[in-house]
């Protein structure tokens, strides 16, 4: 019986077991295996049975598939391999020709029911922990607390407002901040000069790594590529956003 | 126009624990609102939220009549006034719960999440420490704004495990950061706005544990009230087990003219405030 074995740095994440079909992994809910972590595309790569052997095959993901540290497109498992997928490996073992490789450590150490009372740690606990790397986790969990930089995002998609027409005080803004009011007020980062222009025209709110735009007052109009829009609506690149006599384009960062 | 806030809390001590630990309070007259989530033995849990609740209130009701602000702890840099108030506020409740558990020895160890929302006009400030939560709902969307200091989400954050992982993790239990636990604590405060129609929910983990996001928002689009939504968040994170304490405070901004906001603070309206429970 072949298995797959997630793995973060040393600790095992999860255990699957292979069958004849196939098996997906990727950042996204609807793989088979996910994992969520933005080093890890959303449908990244898929094992599954070819013939008389286990493949594993990259599907077009941003940072590649490694088989004992080669990148490939395709290639052939056998036991013991270790897949590097963003910052995750997956080892696979068929279990058929030797003894697997030690059971994660699920049910070691005392188990904490969720009916326990809130516990805090300390900063000095919580730093001891992620200090000394073999403190064992309460529970037995795969806490892995490791280097505390070890994870490395993929490069966060930061939206830009280029000013096309229109009074404000600069001509590009970078969407760094949680919510951004385009008006007059003194709340808003990008502010409307003029006598008429309204306190709170708009307001861009980003979400992990999406943008959304809703107008703010009743009596001003929102338009988004000519289109009149009521609500909250998503910005896509090279959406062109009117309001209030500003006219302004919005993209993403390289 | 003028920006109001309409709001409505409840909490309820779940299906298994005698005794209620969390805590709200709020003041709509300086624009406060606050969840408590407290821990530790021998009822010292119910008093550090109550603590807690208690010394935000109070902190802003004083500086509505002083106009000024005490600052408490570091002063945080690039933020507004509003959250730097806040921030100061938290630092207090802190120091009051630390020193009252040095005080009594049965009250050693004594602890509270907290969760604050400071709202002036379109201005919002969040302050959060622990593992309760702030969402807020816009149109037919929900986000957390805050973010957990707890271990799994740390873990998640990190990427060693994955959000269902953590959810059905059984270390949840555990927090990184509390108030009363040391002498100062770290807070994440934050300068947000809102728009009219934005709703808020303030909660404990009590109820984030037994109602997924999703829900949350169904359950509050779907109420004909602020009342109403907390009394079915509440029930529906009984009908999933609601083994915790629960708590759930609702905000609504909404837009008066000028003239009803008055009259509503001088009749009817529903109540300005409410004090710690």
């Amino acid at each position: 019986m072949a298995k797959l074995y997630l793995k973060f740095e040393q600790a095992v994440l999860k255990e699957i077991t292979l069958t004849q079909g196939a098996l997906t992994i990727g950042r996204l809910p609807d793989n088979s295996l996910q994992i969520d972590n933005l080093a890890v595309s959303g449908h990244h790569a898929k094992v599954y049975w070819d013939q008389d052997h286990y493949a594993v095959e990259d599907l077009g993901s941003l940072n590649g598939t490694y088989v004992n540290s080669q990148r490939i497109g395709k290639a052939a498992l056998k036991d013991g391999d270790q897949v590097l997928i963003g910052k995750h490996l997956v080892q696979f073992k068929d279990e058929g020709l030797k003894t697997g490789p030690s059971q994660p450590a699920q049910k070691a150490g005392p188990a904490t029911p969720v009916l326990e009372s809130t516990v805090v740690l300390d900063t000095k606990q919580a730093q001891e922990m992620i200090a000394a790397k073999n403190v064992p986790a309460p529970a037995g969990n795969p806490l892995g607390i490791g280097k505390a930089a070890a994870v490395v995002p993929a490069k966060e998609r930061i939206g830009i407002l280029s000013i096309l027409q229109g009074r404000t005080d600069q001509r590009q803004y970078v969407l760094t901040g949680k919510m951004t009011m385009i008006g007059k007020s003194d709340m808003a980062s990008i502010r409307l000069k003029g006598f008429f222009a309204p306190k709170t025209a708009a307001l861009i709110s980003k979400r992990e790594t999406k943008y959304f735009i809703s107008s703010s007052e009743k009596k001003v109009t929102l338009k988004i590529n000519g289109e009149e829009v009521t609500g909250q609506r998503e910005l896509n690149e090279g959406d062109m956003i009117e309001v209030a006599s500003l006219k302004a384009a919005f993209s993403y960062q390289d | 126009m003028t920006l109001a806030v309409e709001v409505a809390g409840k909490t309820d001590v779940g299906c298994v624990r005698s005794n209620n630990e969390d805590n709200f309070g709020y003041d709509s007259r300086c624009g406060i609102f606050v969840v408590c989530d407290g821990m530790g033995g021998q009822a010292a849990g119910e008093v550090a939220s109550k603590i807690a609740v208690d010394v935000l209130l109070g902190y802003f009701r004083e500086r509505g009549k002083s106009g000024e602000y005490r600052q408490v702890g570091e002063s945080l840099e690039g933020l507004s006034p509003d959250a730097k108030a806040l921030a100061s506020a938290i630092q207090l409740a802190n120091q009051t719960i630390y020193e009252t558990g040095l005080k009594q020895e049965s009250r050693s160890g004594m602890g509270s999440t907290i969760v604050a929302a400071l709202i002036r006009g379109n201005a919002l400030s969040i302050g959060n420490v622990g593992d309760s939560r702030i969402y807020l709902i816009r149109q037919d969307s929900i986000q957390q704004l805050t973010q957990d200091h707890s271990l799994v989400m740390e873990q998640v954050r990190r990427g060693y495990i994955t959000r269902e992982q953590a959810e059905r993790s059984e270390i949840q239990n555990i927090i990184l950061r509390a108030l009363g636990s040391e002498e100062k604590v770290d807070a994440d405060v934050e300068d947000l706005l809102v728009l009219p129609g934005d709703t808020l929910v303030l909660s404990s983990d009590g109820l984030t544990r037994h109602v997924r996001d999703e829900e949350i928002l169904k359950i509050v689009a779907s109420s004909a009230n602020l009342q109403q939504g907390c009394a079915a968040l509440i029930q529906t994170a009984k009908d999933q087990g609601g083994d915790d304490n629960i708590t759930c405070l609702l905000l609504r901004v909404v837009e008066r003219p000028w003239y009803k906001n008055i009259f509503s603070r001088w009749f009817s309206g529903g109540s300005q405030w409410q004090n710690s429970i």
